[in-house]
């Protein structure tokens, strides 16, 4: 069509030259992507032990014999008034893998978790294994706290970036303060207002425990509106909060990408103002969102103990707290492990997809 | 001035303020132009001058604390009735952007999403604007490119991939997507190197060349005009002090002005004093 073309612009295409000399190399260079993966899947293996060793170490200096509370707890609970002999004192420690120095403990309880997922008995539910505790209170934080944390940071980031989007307005002023004023609001205490208005009040939402007693778990319907009646509450007040605190969060971060060049020339190219917000505004500044998401599922893995408390709900913060007030020392570091296996794979989950979600992340070269 | 038909655009009066703690500033002091149409007028002036002012203005993407204050601009796209640039609002402005009014930005700006690739920020523009083009896409986004000299592949990439004389060509080929009426450049060779400008600045005057659309380009280097324009209007703190033919107003500046802006055009062997 042009009567003398202007010249072609060349793309550099010389991205892989020199071809290194082992096989194995040469994939790797030639899929770096893929070579990115393995070694952060290693670096992942590497910090998991790391933390791991850590915590065990730590919890090793928690003053108080573990042993000696077993007995009372078991002196207490079944009339037994003897003294414990030396052997049955002997034979706990070598349950609770207690005998040895500390390096040869350390080995012990990792070849028992590494190859058998074994977290040790539990004190105060012995002899339960720690992880059949741990398992038994896990559906009910994952399921409460997952899904409120979820529900919160979708309502979070969409109203976020229509408060961004439209700052200036009323609407938009209003939600931002609401915003900085509950934000930073302790759950419990939103929590506390609901009870009192839904179930001391108006008398309609239960307040404590998971489900209703004469109903038997199940997968039955029945079972199903239970737990969600009953979950409605201490629902109720993490997405409240959360919601706040993403929409704070998600503005502060809409509101310069509105400044770009970018912005103006999607308007100037007269497109929709939902397509704008949606694909040049939100799409160019929600990536730190999605990390911060990421971290924050990784640690409901703790649970929530104040809410879980005071909805009497038995989620792992309720275990983690009576493991704690009886020196149950192999459920505490359990639950830890369990945290820190769940932050650390949320990471490494964010850093694999990342580069999918942002074309200008590049972590290889 | 002209016979109405001919012109794309006429600016009559128009003026626009900054308001500032210290009162209102004015930008853009009354001016009155017209835009014939299949012409290229280049907008001269210093910095601060009222130029890219006059630009944004006529876009309608003027923002707080920048006012129109006072004029109108008649806007004749073909096929459509004539429009006040500055009365419209809403919906109908979106309708004329870019199938009538197009814009091509400074390339070194990251007025490309740097999330999105080149193809599909080609699609978004022209499926708002001409959603029956959805087929024909395959074929007009290379076409598209190899106009402005790039390669198809292009079309994959993403903005932090290209190099700014690139970026540049890309969105020219996307302001004349929609063959518009009007295209106003803003400063479309700063910040490139030389040798890139001279390129940039052939493909703009093929571009008119192919697809008759009428360019208004604004930019402080008197060279750029020399070389492109028709026409030149020189504004001065808000003003136009001085329209004409490009070759006369360099051959003869009426004002001064216009006398020390072409005198500041740097020439090969002679000293700078």
């Amino acid at each position: 069509m042009t009567a003398d073309a202007p010249p072609v612009v060349v793309v550099d295409e010389s991205q892989d030259s020199a071809p290194p000399p082992s096989g194995v190399r040469v994939w790797l260079s030639r899929h770096p992507l893929a070579a990115y993966a393995i070694r952060r899947v290693g670096l992942y293996f590497v910090e998991l032990w790391g933390a791991l060793t850590i915590a065990f170490f730590f919890f090793r200096l928690i003053p108080g014999d573990p042993i000696q509370t077993l007995i009372q707890t078991l002196q207490q609970n079944y009339m037994y008034n003897q003294q414990a002999s030396t052997e049955l004192i002997a034979r706990y420690q070598q349950e609770f893998g207690l005998t040895g120095n500390l390096f040869s403990q350390y080995l012990k309880y990792m070849e028992k978790l590494v190859l058998h997922g074994d977290l040790g008995p539990s004190l105060i539910n012995y002899p339960t294994p720690a992880q059949d505790v741990i398992l038994r209170a896990l559906p009910w934080t994952i399921g409460l706290l997952g899904i409120s944390a979820v529900l919160a940071w979708i309502f979070g980031v969409i109203l976020g970036a229509i408060a961004g989007w439209r700052r200036g307005k009323l609407g938009s002023a209003i939600a931002t303060n609401l915003s900085i004023a509950l934000s930073h609001v302790p759950y419990f205490f939103v929590a506390l207002i609901l009870v009192y208005i839904f179930a001391y009040s108006l008398g309609v939402l239960p307040a404590r425990s998971a489900y209703d007693s004469n109903i038997t778990p199940g997968l039955s319907l029945e079972f199903i509106g239970s737990v969600l009646k009953y979950g409605l509450l201490p629902g109720l007040s993490i997405v409240i909060i959360g919601t706040f605190s993403w929409i704070l969060s998600t503005r502060m971060l809409m509101v310069p990408v509105l400044g770009e060049d970018y912005l103006v020339y999607a308007e100037a190219k007269g497109l929709k103002g939902w397509r704008i917000l949606t694909r040049y505004a939100l799409r160019n500044c929600y990536l730190p969102q999605i990390t911060a998401f990421g971290i924050s599922l990784g640690f409901i893995f703790n649970g929530n103990v104040l809410v879980e408390q005071l909805f009497n709900y038995p989620g792992l913060g309720t275990t983690l707290v009576t493991a704690i007030q009886q020196l149950d020392f192999n459920t505490i570091l359990g639950v830890t492990n369990i945290a820190i296996f769940s932050v650390l794979t949320a990471v490494l989950l964010l850093d694999l997809l990342l580069p999918l979600l942002d074309p200008r992340v590049k972590y290889w070269k | 001035m002209n016979n109405v038909s001919e012109s794309v655009l006429e600016i009559n009066g128009l003026e626009v303020v900054y308001s500032t703690n210290r009162g209102d500033v004015k930008a853009v002091r009354g001016i009155d132009l017209d835009v014939r149409r299949g012409e290229i007028l280049g907008i001269a002036g210093e910095s601060g001058s009222g130029k890219s002012t006059l630009a944004v203005a006529l876009l309608r993407l003027l923002k707080a604390p920048g006012k129109v204050t006072g004029g109108s601009v008649v806007f004749n796209p073909a096929g459509r009735s004539p429009v006040d640039l500055l009365k419209v609002h809403g919906e109908e402005l979106r309708v004329l952007r870019w199938s009538s009014l197009s814009y091509l930005p400074q390339g070194s700006m990251s007025s490309l999403n740097p999330v999105m690739r080149v193809q599909d920020q080609f699609k978004d523009v022209i499926l708002e604007h001409a959603p029956d083009r959805r087929n024909s896409l395959h074929e007009m986004i290379p076409r598209l490119l190899a106009q402005v000299g790039l390669e198809p592949r292009v079309a994959k990439m993403y903005p932090h991939e290209l190099s700014g004389g690139m970026k540049q060509r890309v969105l020219m080929a996307i302001a004349v997507a929609l063959e518009p009426d009007l295209v106003i450049a803003d400063e479309p060779t700063t910040a490139l190197d030389v040798t890139i400008q001279r390129v940039i600045l052939q493909s703009l005057a093929d571009l008119r060349t192919d697809f008759g659309v009428t360019l208004m380009v604004i930019s402080h280097d008197m060279g750029v005009h020399a070389q492109l324009a028709d026409r030149v209007a020189v504004m001065y703190e808000g003003e136009l002090v001085e329209v004409g033919d490009v070759r006369q107003v360099f051959k003869d500046p009426r004002d001064p002005y216009t006398r020390q802006l072409i005198e500041s055009i740097p020439k090969l062997g002679r000293r700078a004093s």
